[in-house]
């Protein structure tokens, strides 16, 4: 299996005023392409450290990580940023929409940073939003759009760029149980469909029990990385 | 796409943005009314003055101003008046000839300047003749007529009809003396001019001082000052073929041109204490619609956008902010400026302390590329320049911080 992420030995160490916490201890952990992971663990775990290490939001203290074979933890700020709009696609608990665009213009906006011409963007924003059951609702803004609907748009933006993983954090938090679980099985039906590699932190049983590959991680360390096949993938 | 953003961005907080854009042009419209008022005072001041004796300018033999003495003269006034005359932006020119005596009625005795003028060409250059307040100006014709301030009269115990015994120094060195009658006395409020100025026909002054057909300065009059302003390199160029020098307002009335510069500067300060008021009103805003928007900026950078493209973002936010709200006030402020301008602040209790610069009652404002854009442009520039603040602030956002902001 080809590796998209490869992390040896990451470390992160915080200052809360005079004391220092280590949020990640050594971790060492290889994602694959296509792998639909989970990565739960309490409250404090590291599973929001680590997702950030790996997309570039934050540096370790120590360690490597490597995306697509390409070491990121040496990048500067534009090169990350550059990065984090090539390779890696975001989805995040809220916030996740910028409200003066409209659900299409928000899938566009990335690939109108990457420079694609106008009407190729257009074309692929319109085919990313149908994937992910937003036809008819491409000119809607988030605040029109349900929360259900807005997390779909965000998963359409992070697909956008074709990126190497979609990072997912906590992205059922705030959905209702009915919501959560048609998102859930959207992006294992994208990870079936177009071979999409997903690894999403969650404390949510029913995105765990969705996902092939189970890891925990505890006190800043990967305690346990379980792959399993699932009885059957329910359609997106 | 980032205009574009910016521009949605500006509209989220429609209320916030409508402050922000009263501000500017509240203060784009104040300043562009009242330095239209004050270049309008300014206009006024310096026309009144100087169309009292001076002129607009004057062209004089070189050293002339540092030592006005009867024998720097101009031997052929005339040939130069006429070509002066000739430029579009002049009116009028008028020779005068010029130096102290010492005038006498009886036993008393005062010293003064006498002008030799000729009455028909001083009266398109000079308002003296308005100033008249008892008998006439001089006109053609005009043999031993001398008019003179009233104050000057009054001390010599001088009336209409009588005589006055002037006496001075010919150019040849004799003694020019001679006796000649008041015609008039005018007052023009300026204690100097109506204490110690007289004058007499151009022709008795050139033969009592003997100073053949010369004259010492000519006083140009155009339309407007701004006319001869722009006139002076071809009136110097003329002057200069002549061995004369042109003297301009501000060297013909350095008092004058001190005062304009002094409450110019004080304006100024008024000036910049406006515009930081509005640059610190709109920085505010915006500082505090970044704050809100940490987050949202927190996961921009998170999808791939620069920090430095965001700072952008903010900037253009205020360069729109700035560009709408300096147009809206040059607008705002031209119109109210041209509608005043129809008729004029009257400012009628001001009348005696307007007068000391011989100027009109009413004072009317003047709206021009200067007037209209100095102030919103100032304004405008600062308040694109303080962007460098939020640009800043925004550039320093590292994403895992700014997506934690509450």
């Amino acid at each position: 299996m080809t590796a998209i992420v490869e992390c040896r030995g990451v470390t992160k160490h915080y200052r809360l005023g005079t004391i220092d916490v280590a949020a990640l201890r050594g971790v060492d952990l290889t994602i694959d392409k296509g792998d639909f992971a989970s990565l739960a663990g309490p409250s404090g775990s590291g599973k929001t450290t680590l997702l950030n290490a790996i997309g570039g939001l934050d540096r370790p203290t120590k360690g490597s990580i490597k995306i697509e074979g390409h070491e990121i933890t040496a990048l500067n700020a534009n090169a990350l940023a550059d990065l984090r709009l090539r390779k890696i696609g975001f989805v995040f608990q809220a916030y996740n929409l910028i409200p003066v665009l409209s659900a299409v213009e928000n899938v566009e906006f990335i690939l109108q940073l990457m420079g694609v011409e106008a009407a190729a963007r257009r074309a692929r924003a319109k085919e990313v939003l149908r994937d992910v059951g937003l036809e008819g609702l491409e000119n809607r803004r988030p605040a029109r759009l349900s929360g259900g609907q807005q997390q779909r748009v965000a998963v359409a933006r992070a697909l956008a760029s074709k990126p190497a993983i979609v990072l997912a954090d906590e992205p059922t938090a705030n959905l209702d149980t009915k919501t959560a679980e048609d998102l859930i099985a959207l992006m294992s039906g994208l990870n079936d469909r177009l071979g999409t590699t997903f690894l999403m932190a969650t404390h949510d049983a029913r995105v765990i029990s969705r996902t092939r590959r189970h890891i925990v991680i505890s006190d800043g360390g990967i305690t346990s990385d379980e792959r399993r096949k699932l009885a059957e993938a329910e359609p997106a | 796409m980032l205009f574009d953003l910016a521009w949605r961005n500006i509209w989220r907080q429609p209320h916030r943005t409508a402050l922000s854009l009263t501000s500017i042009v509240l203060a784009s419209a104040i300043t562009v009314f009242v330095l239209s008022l004050q270049l309008g005072t300014y206009g006024t001041m310096k026309e009144s003055v100087l169309k009292l004796m001076d002129g607009f300018a004057q062209a004089q033999p070189k050293g002339y101003s540092d030592d006005p003495d009867i024998r720097k003269a101009i031997s052929d006034p005339q040939a130069l008046m006429t070509r002066l005359e000739g430029m579009p932006a002049v009116t009028a020119t008028a020779p005068r000839a010029t130096t102290y005596v010492v005038l006498s009625n009886g036993p008393r005795s005062y010293g003064a300047a006498v002008f030799g003028v000729d009455p028909s060409k001083e009266a398109e250059v000079s308002t003296l003749h308005k100033t008249i307040v008892e008998g006439r100006y001089l006109r053609e014709g005009d043999t031993d007529a001398a008019i003179l301030g009233a104050a000057l009269a009054r001390n010599l115990k001088l009336s209409l009809g009588d005589k006055l015994i002037m006496l001075g120094a010919a150019e040849d060195g004799s003694v020019a003396a001679d006796a000649l009658t008041v015609v008039g006395l005018f007052a023009t409020g300026a204690p100097e001019a109506d204490r110690q100025v007289v004058e007499i026909p151009l022709t008795r002054f050139q033969t009592d001082f003997a100073i053949g057909k010369r004259a010492n300065v000519i006083a140009i009059a155009g339309r407007h000052l701004s006319d001869i302003q722009s006139a002076l390199p071809e009136l110097r160029a003329a002057a200069h073929e002549k061995g004369l020098v042109v003297r301009n307002w501000a060297q013909l009335e350095p008092a004058l041109n001190d005062v304009i510069l002094l409450d110019a500067s004080f304006s100024l300060l008024m000036y910049v204490s406006l515009v930081v008021i509005v640059v610190f009103i709109i920085l505010n805003t915006l500082l505090m619609s970044v704050l809100e928007r940490t987050r949202e900026f927190g996961m921009l950078m998170a999808i791939g956008m620069r920090p430095a493209q965001i700072g952008r973002m903010i900037w253009i936010e205020l360069l729109l902010l700035a560009c709408i709200g300096v147009a809206l006030g040059i607008a705002l402020g031209s119109a109210i400026t041209a509608w005043v301008a129809r008729d004029g602040i009257s400012f009628p209790s001001a009348e005696a302390l307007f007068s000391r610069w011989h100027m009109p009652a009413t004072i009317y404002p003047q709206l021009d590329a200067v007037s209209a854009l100095a102030g919103p442009l100032a304004i405008g520039t600062a308040i694109i320049v303080a962007g460098i603040v939020p640009y800043l602030r925004v550039r320093s956002l590292c994403p895992v911080s700014a997506m934690r902001a509450s």
